[in-house]
């Protein structure tokens, strides 16, 4: 199988021998658990065998429920407590739901840290570190509105597919989306949410092009499985009328930028959160604590979140966007013990 | 007007009613929902539904239920698209493959199901994590992206106008599925041992052989309906099947299938398919608020079902099936 997250830390792993600890403590045993499975999170298997062996972990292993529930989650988690983990990077079931599970392991001593999503506060997780997903959908939308201007004046329409409605960050997304086409005098006539499945995703916006493509200037994709799903029937559409930008790294919508039928997309930085993330818990396990005055950014959830990065990849840096992402993550690393921790 | 009687007690005439009513009204406000575009997105729609509902149909008509339907079309989904790219199998050989899997995992679904004594919908509910599991675990929630363009071809070709080329599959089944309820014995101990399976028992019929039958051919069916989503999204996503259930017992129902068994209707569950599809797709063309869809898909098939229902007990209860 051709994953691209095996090319994505194959590249990194040359790259990431930067902030190796001094210190680490060697029975750590970190889970990194999603939410559920999804592509966006392949990274993460990879990313904790490469933090396995950079800072010299007992493991690092990339544990999935087998269904996006949280109930499933739930007690994956207190299996693997049981198994012995003794840190835990999560990417919440649910916000407010999972915060219980996370005061239960935390309640056993083992470290917890919210990646990919966060916890709502208050919680028990160390910090949240993930892609700020209202800043990364409002950049998405303003790069797609100079991509349309620069076809012509005139008013312009967009439509924006996007994922779960369950996910807290849909709305966050919807809101920004809303608020950088109404900065630039932009309507957003449909958003279709609740697609992020293949058969829902490929029949919904199909159907949606096949009566409106006439009504649209562009498409902007706030998750995975409609980025993929748009880049496809534009394709099959053919003609280059519609401006789309997508969201992260799925092969098919990086051939659809290369060959001109997607502007762009917004890439976010999955291999990174669990790289850093398993570092984190590490340190903390090895007597880290969190500064005080720590320059956490705050979002409606949390207010410690750390950003893991985003950036937009269009035709120019569609092959090197991993350079972009290992950038990304080296910055984050590179000052993150004394930004954050305190580890007298 | 004897013909025009017969006609409407027929069991596909409630839900042909409601589709044309459906698509009536829908064309009235939005012209563009008859173009051949759209027609095309439905039909592409219809092909793999259609193949979702029969899976489920089929285990309707024994009286017993198959929740692991999309967890076995998926793992055909990725055992189909995992040969050709892995083994570099083609294409025919990979859906033979797929096929395989499918018909094996319903067999096993149906052996289980006798051997144990257990109802299927408990049987079902540990398999379909049994056959996730497998799913995730050969894939590891990553997409198989190496789906032949030929295969991405067949997908999206068309074989006049707006008529796709995956439907020719689905209508194949179709018929074969008619002709095999109504002419064949397998079909008619199928129904036989839904209406009443001891006495189907009494009169000869293998209710062993018939449970294990039923269950094979929904699986073949699942994968069927995997493998042409495959060629449709030309990729092989290991969420395939996910979201297959609902729609899997909604369009039978809305049929008029019987769930405890014995009675249902390729060309009823068949318009049931339809009427879900067009209710999805007016949901997108009216641009209805995302945080309603799933309230309002609810209740319009909700109203679809008990439309048919009324039209059974008011009509039919008065005059008899055709």
């Amino acid at each position: 199988m051709q994953k691209t997250s095996s090319y994505f830390a194959a590249a990194l792993i040359a790259g990431l021998s930067f902030g190796t600890p001094s210190i680490a403590a060697d029975d750590s045993r970190i889970a990194l658990v999603p939410g559920g499975p999804h592509p966006y999170f392949g990274a993460w298997a990879q990313a904790g065998e490469d933090a396995a062996r950079d800072f010299g972990l007992a493991g690092a292993d990339y544990r999935v429920p087998q269904k996006w529930e949280l109930s499933q989650q739930n007690q994956l988690l207190e299996s693997l407590l049981s198994q012995g983990y003794n840190a835990f990077l999560i990417f919440p079931g649910d916000p407010v739901g999972s915060v219980s599970t996370a005061e239960e392991l935390s309640g056993f001593g083992a470290p917890v840290m919210a990646g990919g999503g966060c916890f709502k506060d208050p919680s028990p997780a160390a910090l949240c570190l993930g892609t700020d997903t209202g800043a990364s959908a409002y950049e998405g939308t303003r790069k797609l509105i100079e991509a349309m201007k620069a076809k012509g004046d005139g008013p312009k329409r967009i439509a924006h597919f996007t994922g779960f409605l369950s996910d807290p960050n849909t709305q966050l997304r919807i809101d920004a989306v809303n608020r950088a086409a109404e900065e630039e005098g932009v309507e957003v006539v449909q958003t279709i949410a609740d697609i992020d499945a293949p058969e829902a995703a490929e029949e919904k916006i199909n159907a949606y092009l096949a009566a409106h493509s006439g009504d649209i200037d562009g498409i902007v994709t706030t998750a995975w499985v409609p980025a993929v799903a748009a880049a496809e029937a534009l394709r099959q559409m053919g003609g280059d009328r519609i401006d789309m930008v997508g969201i992260d790294h799925d092969e098919a919508v990086l051939k659809a930028i290369k060959d001109g039928i997607v502007d762009g997309t917004m890439i976010q930085n999955p291999y990174g959160q669990a790289y850093i993330g398993a570092y984190v818990l590490d340190r903390l396990r090895s007597g880290c604590t969190i500064k005080a005055d720590a320059p956490f950014k705050s979002n409606a959830l949390t207010d410690r979140f750390v950003d893991s990065g985003t950036a937009y990849v269009d035709a120019s840096n569609a092959d090197s966007y991993i350079e972009t992402m290992r950038g990304e993550t080296k910055a984050i690393m590179d000052g993150f013990e004394a930004t954050y921790l305190d580890c007298q | 007007m004897p013909s025009l009687t017969r006609f409407v007690r027929t069991d596909w005439f409630g839900p042909l009613l409601a589709c044309i009513v459906a698509i009536a009204i829908i064309q009235s406000v939005s012209p563009t929902f008859l173009s051949l575009a759209n027609i095309q997105v439905l039909l592409l729609a219809l092909a793999v539904n259609a193949l979702i509902a029969f899976s489920q149909m089929i285990i309707i008509a024994i009286g017993q239920m198959n929740l692991s339907v999309g967890a076995i079309g998926g793992l055909a989904a990725i055992a189909f698209a995992g040969a050709m790219e892995v083994w570099g199998l083609p294409a025919p050989l990979a859906a033979l493959f797929g096929l395989i899997i499918g018909l094996a995992c319903g067999a096993l679904n149906g052996l289980l199901v006798r051997i144990s004594g257990m109802s299927a919908f408990v049987i079902t509910l540990a398999t379909l994590s049994i056959y996730k599991g497998v799913n995730l675990g050969i894939t590891e929630a990553q997409a198989f992206y190496g789906v032949p363009q030929a295969v991405k071809a067949f997908g999206s070709a068309v074989i006049a106008g707006p008529v796709p080329w995956l439907v020719a599959p689905t209508a194949l089944v179709a018929v074969w599925l008619w002709f095999m309820l109504r002419r064949q014995p397998v079909g008619r101990f199928i129904l036989a041992v839904g209406g009443n399976e001891h006495a189907a028992e009494l009169s000869g019929v293998s209710i062993a052989r018939t449970v294990v039958t039923a269950h094979a051919i929904s699986g073949l069916l699942a994968a069927l309906a995997g493998i042409l989503l495959v060629a449709r999204l030309g990729v092989g996503q290991p969420s395939i099947g996910d979201d297959w259930l609902i729609l899997s017992f909604a369009a039978p129902v809305i049929g008029g299938a019987v769930l405890s068994g014995g009675s249902v209707s390729v060309a009823a569950t068949l318009l049931g398919v339809v009427i879900v599809a067009i209710i999805t797709q007016a949901l997108v063309l009216f641009s209805i608020d995302p945080y309603l869809t799933q309230v309002i898909l609810g209740g319009l098939i909700l109203a679809a079902v008990s439309f048919n229902r009324l039209r059974e007990s008011r009509f039919i209860g008065r005059f008899g099936r055709a």
